[in-house]
């Protein structure tokens, strides 16, 4: 439907629909009139409170705490408010329990609550504001919240500062005595070594290498030592061996060299039948014989005297003990090296130890805190910390707050037109019987042949002029009525 | 207003319905109408003329919900002549049969039927006969002064109401209608008798110039609507501000052939009168 559709066939409506435009019309502005003339007057009274807190224990946290925002902070003010010690104080100081039962306090209470809001202006501006139909009451309870908050406010800041007070001071003793403690300590390990004292971390550093690398050397002349002398043993065994083969060998050789230079000879002069020689020739197979079951023989011969008196093997032996003697003294060098080094080891680790708790007691920031600790117990002791400044007290309503009685009446007025009309105008697109004639043929593909209009008969002509005369009267003495009760509530006559 | 006043005013309101009806003293004949028995020679408007009665005064039509030309700047005459003029130009000047039916009850189609009779009556070259056919709710009667006088149910169950005995004159020139009639529990079959069939021909064929509207029942009997848009030319269907719905009238348009559809009337639109 196009605008100018609507208009028109609102405007038909509206007069189709006259009886019901006209009563809805009378209906809403005596409502709006009722509703105007019981609306309680209300007054406001407002006081915003500056908020400057710093809180006592944030800087000592280096930022770890998240500062109160302003939704907090008008949230923990409501919670402070809202509470029931202060509530309780205003619930008696305005008066409300008079004649009545404490029973009815929780009900008044919420009442109380709903009347007043709470909210912040800015970052540290808390505004507090409440209502009543009483403009001195208003102004007296608004008055007392500000006053029992910033009491409670200041009473909860000293019970923060006091604990944060405590807790700084609890750990400033601690730190003080770790420190002392710790002193105490390298003070006995310096004293306990000449060796250990600050700055003696590379001395010892030094030290252990340079007994490492002893250590290092002694273990391989040690080792050098024990092949030498593994060498020497197998050495001295060998010698004694072939020493004494030799010698026995040796004899038969001799004897068989003499016997044959003596057969020699004999055969000179005798046949090899000769007695002479046949002997010989036994005595040198017996001979040859015994030597060669002497180098078949397995088991080792007994060392001898012979071989004991050989100067070689004598020799090895002497080595052979130098040798041992110097393992021994390589061995003992080694263990008292390695006491040494577990020595150094134990004083280094104990310096390091010191050391560390030194540093760890003595960096900046343990000093920066026992110092912010301090300067915040200083803060709190003079109470610097937290202010709350009244910055714009309260002051008694002078007039009224809210709709007034001729918004009511003006607003009836506007109402009882826009209504009818609001209603017409839902019926007009929600309802599925036309009322736009050309819409039909829109909607059928059918052509409107004629629009017919009411044919006004004579007796309905006369009958809707007196309807026209009294529903013209009904609007007029609505709006009369209406005004002349706004004029005289305005002087004040009602 | 002086006696002389007032009988000028009543004559410039007889003439004024009366148009320029000439006075045909060629032809005498006596009863509420006059029907010729052969269709064969077509009568003329003069011979109409002698079979009026009183003439109703323009307030007297008011009352009865009818238009007169006197009040030619209401709104409502004007879209009546209007509606006349196109329904002439669609049937070229040929008289017709029209039926006129409600999308539903209520709508306003007899209003309708009866004031486009009466607006074809007003044209000097035409006259209009008016047959009620809304057998259920029939208003057509309520035009008659007698409205006890034999009608169309009258004529389907006694042999003895001939055609002449069931067309009455109602007050306004060369305007004549037929009531439902007395016996009401009329069977619809009667329109798909012969007889109803002999009865339109009939009257279409005595005058030349008679433009017959038919005032059917709403659409909710389909079947009778089906029926006498059968023997009608054209159909108009009366669709009223506030009443019909969309669904209606789209359930109306399947029951009448395209054909015939003349179209909608969309009928009591609210209209703010001049009130002095």
């Amino acid at each position: 439907m196009l605008p100018e559709q609507i208009a028109k066939a609102l405007i038909t409506e509206s007069f189709h629909s006259r009886r019901l435009v006209v009563a809805l019309f009378v209906i809403v502005n005596a409502a709006m009139l009722t509703a105007g003339w019981l609306w309680p007057k209300g007054y406001v009274a407002s006081t915003s409170i500056l908020v400057d807190e710093r809180t006592i224990i944030q800087p000592l946290m280096q930022g770890a705490a998240v500062a109160t925002d302003a939704l907090d902070r008008s949230k923990n003010a409501r919670e402070v408010i809202f509470g029931r010690k202060i509530m309780d104080v205003v619930l008696e100081y305005g008066g409300w329990l008079k004649g009545k039962p404490s029973e009815e306090s929780e009900r008044l209470i919420e009442e109380i609550k709903k009347r007043t809001f709470i909210t912040t202006v800015g970052k540290n501006i808390l505004r507090i504001e409440y209502h009543d139909i009483d403009p001195l009451r208003a102004f007296r309870v608004t008055e007392k919240y500000a006053e029992l908050f910033i009491q409670e406010s200041i009473a909860a800041k000293a019970a923060e500062s006091g604990a944060a007070f405590a807790f700084i001071e609890k750990q400033t003793q601690d730190y003080q005595d770790k420190l002392a403690r710790t002193e105490e300590e390298l003070k006995e390990l310096r004293s306990s070594t000449l060796e250990v004292r600050a700055g003696s971390d590379t001395e010892v550093t030094t030290r252990l290498t340079d007994l490492n690398r002893r250590i290092d050397v002694a273990m391989q002349e040690l080792r050098e030592a024990e092949v030498k002398e593994a060498s020497l043993e197998r050495q001295v065994s060998g010698e004694a061996e072939s020493t004494a083969d030799i010698f026995r060998e040796g004899q038969y050789r001799v004897r068989i060299a003499e016997l044959q230079s003596k057969l020699d000879t004999l055969r000179l002069s005798y046949r090899d039948t000769h007695p002479d020689i046949v002997q010989v020739k036994t005595q040198i197979q017996d001979l040859t014989d015994g030597l060669n079951a002497q180098r078949q023989r397995p088991e080792k011969t007994r060392r001898d005297e012979s071989v004991v008196n050989n100067p070689v093997y004598q020799q090895l032996r002497r080595e052979q003990a130098q040798i041992q003697g110097t393992i021994e003294a390589l061995q003992v060098r080694i263990a008292e090296l390695q006491r040494q080094l577990q020595g150094e080891i134990g004083r280094g680790k104990r310096l390091h130890s010191g050391d560390a708790r030194l540093a760890e007691l003595t960096r900046d920031y343990l000093l920066r805190r026992r110092e912010n600790a301090r300067v915040s117990m200083n803060l709190d002791r003079d109470r610097q910390g937290l202010t709350f400044k009244i910055q714009e007290p309260v002051t008694l309503p002078q007039s009224p707050v809210g709709p007034r009685f001729w918004h009511f009446v003006a607003g009836g007025m506007l109402l009882g037109v826009l209504l009818p009309m609001g209603l017409l105008l839902a019926r007009l697109q929600l309802d599925p019987r036309i009322r736009v004639g050309s819409m039909i043929a829109l909607a059928h593909k059918v052509p409107i042949v004629t629009i017919v209009p009411h044919l006004w008969s004579p007796t309905e002509l006369k009958s809707l002029r007196w309807e026209v005369v009294f529903l013209s009267l009904v609007v007029v003495a609505t709006i009369a009525a209406s005004a002349a009760i706004a004029a005289m509530r305005v002087i004040k006559v009602l | 207003m002086s006696k002389i006043e007032k009988a000028l005013s009543r004559a410039r309101e007889g003439r004024g319905n009366l148009q320029v009806v000439p006075v045909a003293a060629t032809m005498a004949a006596s009863g509420t109408a006059v029907v010729a028995n052969s269709a064969a020679h077509p009568e003329t408007i003069p011979r109409m003329a002698k079979s009026e009665v009183r003439l109703l005064s323009a307030d007297e039509l008011a009352q009865r919900g009818l238009i007169h030309p006197q009040h030619s700047e209401d709104p409502t005459v004007q879209v009546f002549r209007e509606l006349r003029t196109r329904i002439v130009q669609q049937t070229r000047g040929q008289n017709a049969v029209i039926l006129v039916t409600s999308v539903s009850k209520g709508c306003g189609g007899s209003f309708i039927a009866q004031n486009l009779g009466a607006a074809f009556a007003f044209d000097v070259g035409k006259t209009a006969l008016l047959i009620d056919c809304n057998l259920e709710h029939p208003s057509v009667h309520r035009l008659l002064v007698n409205a006890s006088l034999p009608g169309l149910a009258d004529y389907f169950e006694n042999p003895d109401v001939d055609i002449q005995k069931i067309i009455h004159a109602v007050g306004i020139a060369r305007y004549r209608l037929i009531t439902a009639g007395k016996r009401r529990e009329i069977l619809e079959e009667h329109f798909t008798s012969e007889k109803m069939k002999h009865l339109i021909d009939t009257l279409r064929r005595r005058y030349q110039e008679r433009f017959i509207i038919i005032d059917g029942p709403p659409m909710a009997k389909i079947a009778d609507i089906r029926i006498l848009s059968d023997l009608a030319d054209y159909v108009l269907v009366v669709a009223r501000y506030g009443r019909s719905t969309d669904t209606q009238i789209a359930n109306c348009l399947t029951a009448v052939s395209d054909k015939k559809m003349l179209g909608i009337v969309f009928n009591e639109e609210p209209r703010i009168p001049r009130i002095r």
